[in-house]
């Protein structure tokens, strides 16, 4: 008979959801792709309970949840620092910690990062959907699929033999700033933009707008002088895609984004970057690099 | 017909820059061509392009990209003249769910007769499937329907809604914020999370709308609920 432990949410703090790889194969129906935004933090978090890499987890934005358990497991927190208490007592990220009947888990702020990441040892008892647990975005809302969490909202994981407790290299952690160089390939309308958009584009300390969310990255400053070259064909839309919108603004879009957009696109951020954007809040800087494929 | 990359795990098939049928069925060979491929991740079919997620650790940009190709030169005639389904949707055109159909018709100088009969008796296209899940993009309108976005969009657009945006005609599936001129509402479920196929349309289809009262919205609505409403195929 396998144990169980029940999660509750009492607090749903700013945006939480449960995530996991995403949801491949049904984009041609105008389905997002969804999955944890900071794929790293997510496996390691998965590793220090002994789950597969890419089981599902609770991703929570600059402030998170306040849960309550019944029964008894193990959790790691990983990504951006919360500041967790258990009970009212300071835990600690990147190692896995026990979890007893009755016990409060409280996670705060973000000063430096934006998203964090929990996991629970054992098999998650929740909705999945074309194969994946990852909530649909807000706009996709269904009653049966797997959406974000809401005040009250309880589940339960089917925990996992306890393990010893072991703690990620702290070496290996990563550190979150507050201004990143992301690199980017030119995307598919680079060639349409005149040179000096372009030059203000790479040159520019770009600022990330508070409208920003797991669609997409809004940035705050318009590129001079930009003018839209006429009406785009809508046309599909890959995670990192940075579109330019009519007013000259650039929206790196993310796991989160619709399918298919119509704003030319003239850059593409490389995969490994996708996560540190991710982590990226409102308030914080970054500069697009370009790099070449390979 | 060129193939980009498209980041640095997908590629890009645009076609030319117009949006036809023609163009369209190009689009939806291609994408018929590659379904069944292991090495691909996704497919976002649209008007002129089709995006193609890749393995990258399967299948590289560049032998993908000229794997591609030869398969886009090997399309016959059979393939690229395929003909999707053709389905009737009923709409009601009455109010409540007629909330922009005033401002079409000061738009288009048509009274409100005239712009049912014109959306209710041609036979339009599914280019593509985006926006929201299963919100499917139809074309072509005539000319003389085309009208402008809502310059202030919509918060909540209601689930079902018909609306137009330039020449195309398009189907809320579920409550979303929205720009697009609304002239009616369908009682289908364009799309259901828990149905084999969610979304009703696929690119590649064709659709008639049918006119409706109140009366009939009502009992496909309960035939829905029920389980025992069956979609219309029409016959071009």
């Amino acid at each position: 008979m396998p144990e169980f432990l029940k999660v509750k949410c009492l607090k749903t703090g700013l945006y939480t959801s449960i995530q996991d790889e995403g949801r491949f194969g049904v984009q041609d129906q105008g389905i997002p792709i969804s999955g944890a935004l900071d794929k790293s933090s997510m496996r390691i978090a998965n590793q220090l309970v002994g789950n597969l890499p890419n089981s599902p987890v609770l991703e929570m934005t600059l402030f998170g949840p306040k849960l309550k358990f019944e029964g008894q497991g193990q959790i790691a927190i990983t990504g951006a620092n919360m500041k967790a208490t258990l009970n009212g007592k300071r835990v600690e990220n990147y190692m896995t910690l026990n979890i007893k009947s009755g016990d409060l888990l409280e996670f705060h702020n973000t000063d430096f990062g934006c998203r964090t990441y929990m996991s629970i040892g054992g098999q998650w008892q929740v909705q999945n959907w074309s194969n994946s647990f990852s909530a649909l975005p807000s706009l996709m809302e269904e009653p049966g699929l797997p959406a974000r969490l809401v005040d009250d909202y309880s589940f339960t994981v089917a925990i996992n033999q306890m393990q010893e407790l072991i703690s990620y290299p702290e070496r290996n952690r990563p550190l979150f700033s507050e201004c990143y160089v992301i690199r980017v390939v030119t995307g598919p309308e680079f060639d349409q933009f005149e040179i000096e958009v372009i030059q203000d584009f790479f040159d520019r300390i770009f600022v990330i707008h508070g409208d920003s969310n797991r669609m997409g990255y809004r940035l705050k400053d318009n590129l001079q002088d930009y003018v839209p070259s006429g009406e785009e064909i809508s046309s599909g839309i890959v995670v990192g895609t940075v579109q330019i919108s009519n007013a000259g603004k650039p929206i790196i879009l993310m796991a989160d984004a619709q399918t298919t957009g119509g704003y030319p696109r003239i850059a593409n951020v490389v995969s490994d970057d996708l996560e540190i954007v991710a982590q990226l809040k409102p308030g914080d800087e970054l500069k697009f690099m370009l790099v070449s494929l390979e | 017909m060129r193939i980009q990359p498209f980041g640095d795990s997908a590629l890009i098939v645009t076609f030319e820059k117009v949006i036809s049928e023609a163009t369209n069925q190009k689009v939806i060979a291609v994408y018929n061509a590659l379904k069944s491929e292991k090495r691909i991740l996704y497919l976002i079919p649209a008007y002129n392009s089709l995006t193609i997620g890749l393995k990258v650790e399967q299948w590289s940009l560049s032998s993908a990209s000229v794997s591609i190709q030869k398969t886009i030169d090997q399309l016959s005639t059979p393939e690229l003249t395929v003909v999707g389904r053709t389905y009737t949707i009923p709409v009601c055109y009455e109010a409540p769910f007629d909330l922009d159909s005033n401002d079409v018709c000061e738009q288009t100088n048509l009274s409100k007769k005239e712009l049912i009969e014109i959306h209710s008796s041609q036979t339009f296209r599914v280019y593509m499937l985006g926006f929201v899940a299963g919100f499917a993009y139809m074309g072509s309108l005539p000319n003389h329907l085309a009208c402008k976005r809502k310059a202030t969009p919509r918060l909540r657009v209601p689930k079902g809604s018909v609306g137009l945006a330039g020449l195309q005609t398009g189907i809320y599936p579920t409550e979303a914020p929205g720009g697009w001129q609304i002239i009616g509402q369908t009682p289908l479920r364009m799309f259901d999370g828990n149905r084999p196929e969610t979304s009703l349309l696929r690119p590649g289809d064709h659709v008639r709308f049918r006119p409706i009262g109140h009366d009939e919205f009502k009992i496909i609505q309960l035939k829905i609920e029920t389980g025992i409403f069956e979609m219309e195929e029409a016959h071009a």
